[in-house]
């Protein structure tokens, strides 16, 4: 085998340099680059071609995708993301998809960057079901560009046959009788947001010095975690979690898995209930937006909607069949249940920008390596 | 024609290949290290060396310096481990030698995630080790995890090198020795060990420089404290849509190996030029 | 030394592979030791492959014998195609790759120019670059030359990490092929060329099937690279179980899981027993490991 000599080594730098070089001056790709005229384009409602589905892994009854396909004749083709930001990077990279699943605030900044088509709301025969609390949306006026899908409170779930000594409040996150095993959520808003409302600050607060007392309390929180973890279904069902911070749908469906779902249980805090919905929407690029919006129309029958509660586990604010099916899953513990007053009352995340954002992102960053 | 000739045209494909989709992809992460991002969270080019400065910040000293660590425990247990049984295998493994050694590298084709959950399960609190043997350890969530996780997911790399030298020793060397040296430990010492040298340092390169940028394990199995270099980038690159910054500290941490690296390739180019002299 | 070494290993090594080690080397520990590294090595495999049969959806328990997750998985039309795109994937690159790693190998051990330095390090950089660097700066090409995403530059990304791999197998093996039957050829009146597809080829033919299937099983568990550089649909099955993972572990996963296993078990199967029935003495796996280090 050859040697390595210096400059060989040096040949290698020079030419990597080069490449760079060459490149500096351009513009990255970002994305699809649209105007707000793109995005009202008119189109039909009906089947023009299969569909390309983006959500997350698990976030719809199976039997709806298979009825769909039935039904109309088409192909649905599932893609999955596992958090927001990674949806965004491959919209981002400009892949064309007929039918995304934001959550509000991520709703919200892709109609700001015109990346979501204008859906004609007379269209959707059932869109009549929907909430009224959602005509006019903070995230999206008019309702013009999304219908939602979900919606979901934060808070703590618990074992009951563990821990009897809740105080209903955020800081039961590390409640000493859970022995350690608590497990905060892997995700910036949701973990500095409920420092905010711990601190009595607001939800979406970039005050800096504001931030930095909520770092701070998070970094004093760290010692009595046991880790950072979005696996919450699966710290919970094996054991590891007495205390988890996490969704309530996630509850739903802890209950589900194990033989004693009686013992897990979901509180809402005293200092505020982070709220939120995901949504149902149709990017700019989409290349069949009509099977897109036939499918949306799918989701919202009342039949379909209360198959589709009843499979993730989480409240979807239509009435007619999605109302009932969901009251009836948590019968037994109402607190699970997210109402529109919930909406009203608690706060949800706000799209952050520039600054603000960058403050997060790095007051984030301190706490995961303090 | 030459054989220099006609073999130095051999290297064309497979050079133009990795130059255009490794080198000149590795330059724009290089670019891109140097840009910022705008309000949307798009990437754009330009100079910041700023993300550099960013990067050395002394708060994530101990984040690398845990990964490095990690990644060093890693290769020294994957060499105590690893080495006795690629030694089992090569001198008594007989006719089943092939065998064992598919043996070795099969659970590695089982996907990497739902091997680690297995893991999980199998440590977890209430899981089949602590529900077997009725004890209540908490293997979880702890640097001991995570470098069991990592050692569980490299150790294939480090046996099949030191095997494939063990291999090819002639028996009859560590039997003079034995004859030379008395004891079977300096016969180690000085007849074996030295001449699986090569693939020892072959091993713990395959074992170190891929385990100091993991985020698998530490993610799964690890615990606030657990917090590695590779849960960084990739928080950079996802949760915080930072990608210039991220493209910052990926430089750092690639620029970093790289030394290793070539260290190896000193090694061995060296080994390679007294094994033929 | 080293004609020392050489000669009679010629000689010993089939005497040594069957001869009974004697008192002195009394592998018992050895051999405990290696009972119980297989078995922490297989603990998690049977796991999942024993919970993937489990009738109900327990990871703690297991509650009688069923196929309903793998029905599941059978059933589901986007697993299925995400099935299909895992293989596709692994089978362009495991030809593409093995085709330029071979050509690469040949060139870095027969040819000594200036550049074969910089080749030997451009051929390894890549084995030892994490693989989010390798996935996240293939994103980021393929973004900024438009290129849209989609199983193409999938496969562009696994050949990329492939050859290397292929490389440092094939490397190994024609390293230890003396020139001389080459020579022989030559002096024979065979042209470079004709040397090298009807003399080197046929020699070299168990460690590029070995290469092939190793790129072969490690494009259709990779993960890490697929993800960044998966288009529109289908994403290959390791990103769907990535996703669906965070939302606990269903046995249809475990069912996955094992069924990838029982893939690449027949590759590894092959790589073992193919030469064989092909006529080569040796097997794939004596010269998988070649005759240098990595």
């Amino acid at each position: 085998m050859a040697g390595v000599s210096r400059r060989d080594l040096l040949r290698g730098g020079a030419g990597l340099a080069l490449g760079a070089g060459g490149l500096a001056g351009c513009q990255l790709n970002s994305g699809v680059q649209a105007d707000a005229g793109d995005t009202r384009k008119p189109f039909a409602k009906k089947i023009d071609g299969d569909l390309a589905y983006f959500n997350w892994a698990e976030f719809i009854n199976p039997d709806l995708i298979k009825g769909f396909e039935k039904k109309y004749g088409v192909k649905v083709r599932e893609s999955n993301f596992d958090s927001m930001p990674a949806m965004m990077s491959k919209l981002r990279a400009g892949i064309e998809y007929d039918l995304i699943f934001p959550t509000a605030e991520f709703a919200q900044r892709l109609i700001r960057g015109n990346q979501l088509r204008v859906i004609d709301r007379d269209k959707l025969r059932a869109a009549e079901n929907v909430f009224s609390a959602f005509d006019q949306p903070w995230y999206d006026r008019n309702s013009a560009h999304t219908t939602p899908y979900t919606m979901y409170a934060t808070g703590i779930g618990y074992r009951a046959d563990k821990i009897d000594s809740m105080t209903g409040s955020w800081r039961d996150l590390v409640n000493p009788d859970a022995d350690g095993r608590s497990f905060m959520l892997d995700d910036f808003q949701e973990g500095i947001g409920m420092a905010n409302l711990v601190n009595g600050y607001e939800l979406n607060s970039v005050d800096p010095e504001e931030l930095d007392r909520s770092k701070d309390f998070l970094v004093d929180l760290k010692p009595d975690l046991r880790g950072f973890s979005s696996d919450t279904t699966t710290n919970m069902t094996s054991g590891n979690a007495w205390i988890q911070h996490l969704w309530n749908g996630d509850v739903v469906n802890i209950r589900n898995q194990v033989d004693n779902p009686e013992d897990f249980k979901f509180q809402k805090c005293d200092e505020g209930i982070p709220v939120g919905s995901d949504t149902l929407a149709i990017p700019v690029n989409a290349k069949h937006p009509g099977t897109a919006l036939m499918f949306i129309d799918y989701v919202l029958e009342p039949e379909n909607a209360a198959a589709n509660v009843e499979w993730i586990g989480y409240p979807m604010p239509y009435r007619g069949g999605a109302e009932e099916a969901f009251a009836g899953l948590v019968k037994d513990d109402p607190t699970i249940a997210v109402t529109v007053n919930d909406l009203d009352n608690g706060q949800q995340f706000e799209n952050l920008e520039g600054a603000g954002r960058k403050a997060w992102d790095r007051i984030w960053t301190q706490v995961k390596v303090a | 024609m030459s054989e220099q000739r006609f073999a130095s045209r051999f290297l064309l494909p497979g050079a133009v290949w990795l130059l255009l989709f490794f080198l000149v992809p590795l330059g724009i992460l290089l670019a891109i290290s140097f840009g910022t991002t705008d309000d949307l969270g798009n990437s754009l080019y330009g100079w910041h060396p700023s993300n550099y400065a960013d990067a050395f910040d002394p708060l994530f000293a101990p984040v690398l310096l845990r990964s490095v660590g990690y990644a060093f425990a890693t290769v020294v247990l994957c060499l105590v481990i690893g080495y006795p049984i690629a030694y089992y295998i090569a001198r008594f493994g007989g006719r089943r030698k092939n065998a064992l050694i598919a043996l070795v590298v099969l659970p590695f084709f089982v996907n990497y995630l739902v091997r680690t959950y297995a893991w999980v399960a199998i440590l977890g609190d209430e899981g089949v080790f602590n529900g077997a043997a009725n004890t209540n350890i908490r293997f979880l969530n702890t640097p001991y995890a995570v470098v069991g996780g990592l050692v569980y997911g490299y150790l294939a790399f480090m046996i099949l090198p030191i095997y494939a030298a063990l291999d090819r020793m002639d028996p009859a060397l560590i039997e003079a020795g034995k004859d030379l040296y008395g004891s079977r430990w300096n016969t180690f010492r000085h007849v074996t060990f030295p001449h699986t040298f090569q693939g020892v340092l072959a091993g713990g390169v395959l074992v170190f420089l891929p385990a100091v940028g993991d985020f698998v394990s530490a993610q799964l199995l690890g615990g606030p404290d657990e917090y590695m270099v590779g849960n960084l980038i990739q928080q950079q690159f996802f949760a915080a849509e930072n990608w210039p910054f991220g493209a910052a500290l990926t430089t750092l941490m690639m620029g970093f190996l790289l030394i290793f690296m070539v260290m190896y390739l000193r090694s061995a180019a060296k080994a390679s030029r007294e094994a033929t002299a | 030394m080293s004609t020392v070494a050489e000669a009679p290993a010629a000689v010993t090594p089939e005497r040594a592979a069957t001869r009974p080690p004697k008192d002195f080397d009394r592998p018992r520990f050895l051999r405990l030791f290696a009972w119980l590294f297989y078995l922490v090595m297989f603990a998690p495999i049977a796991l999942v492959v024993l919970f993937s049969f489990n009738s109900t959806r327990s990871l703690q328990k297991f509650d009688g014998f069923s196929f309903r997750w793998y029905e599941r998985f059978f059933e589901s039309e986007s697993l299925h195609s995400s099935l299909q795109a895992s293989i596709e994937i692994a089978l362009v690159t495991m030809v593409v790759a093995t085709a330029l790693g071979t050509l690469l190998a040949y060139g870095l051990v027969r040819a000594r120019t200036r550049w074969s330095g910089a080749a030997n390090i451009l051929m390894l950089v890549p084995l030892v670059t994490p693989e989010i660097v390798a996935g996240v700066s293939a994103l980021l090409l393929f973004t900024q030359i438009g290129l849209n995403l989609s199983l193409t530059t999938i496969m562009l990304g696994h050949i990329t990490f492939s050859i290397s791999y292929v490389t440092v197998v094939v490397r190994g093996r024609l390293a230890s092929l003396g020139p001389e039957v080459e020579n022989a050829a030559l002096d024979l009146g065979a042209t470079r060329w004709q040397t090298f597809r009807l003399v080197t080829l046929p020699e070299l033919w168990p460690a590029v099937l070995a290469a092939g299937l190793l790129v072969f099983a490690l494009s259709f568990d990779d993960f890490v690279m697929s993800f960044f550089t998966t288009g529109e649909s289908p994403q290959p099955l390791p990103v769907r179980i990535w996703s669906a993972i965070r939302f606990g572990v269903t046995p249809t996963i475990n069912a996955i899981g094992s069924f990838m296993l029982a893939i690449s078990l027949v590759t590894v199967g092959l790589a073992l027993l193919l030469p064989r029935l092909l006529g080569r003495k040796e097997s794939a796996v004596g010269v998988l490991l070649g005759r240098e280090g990595a």
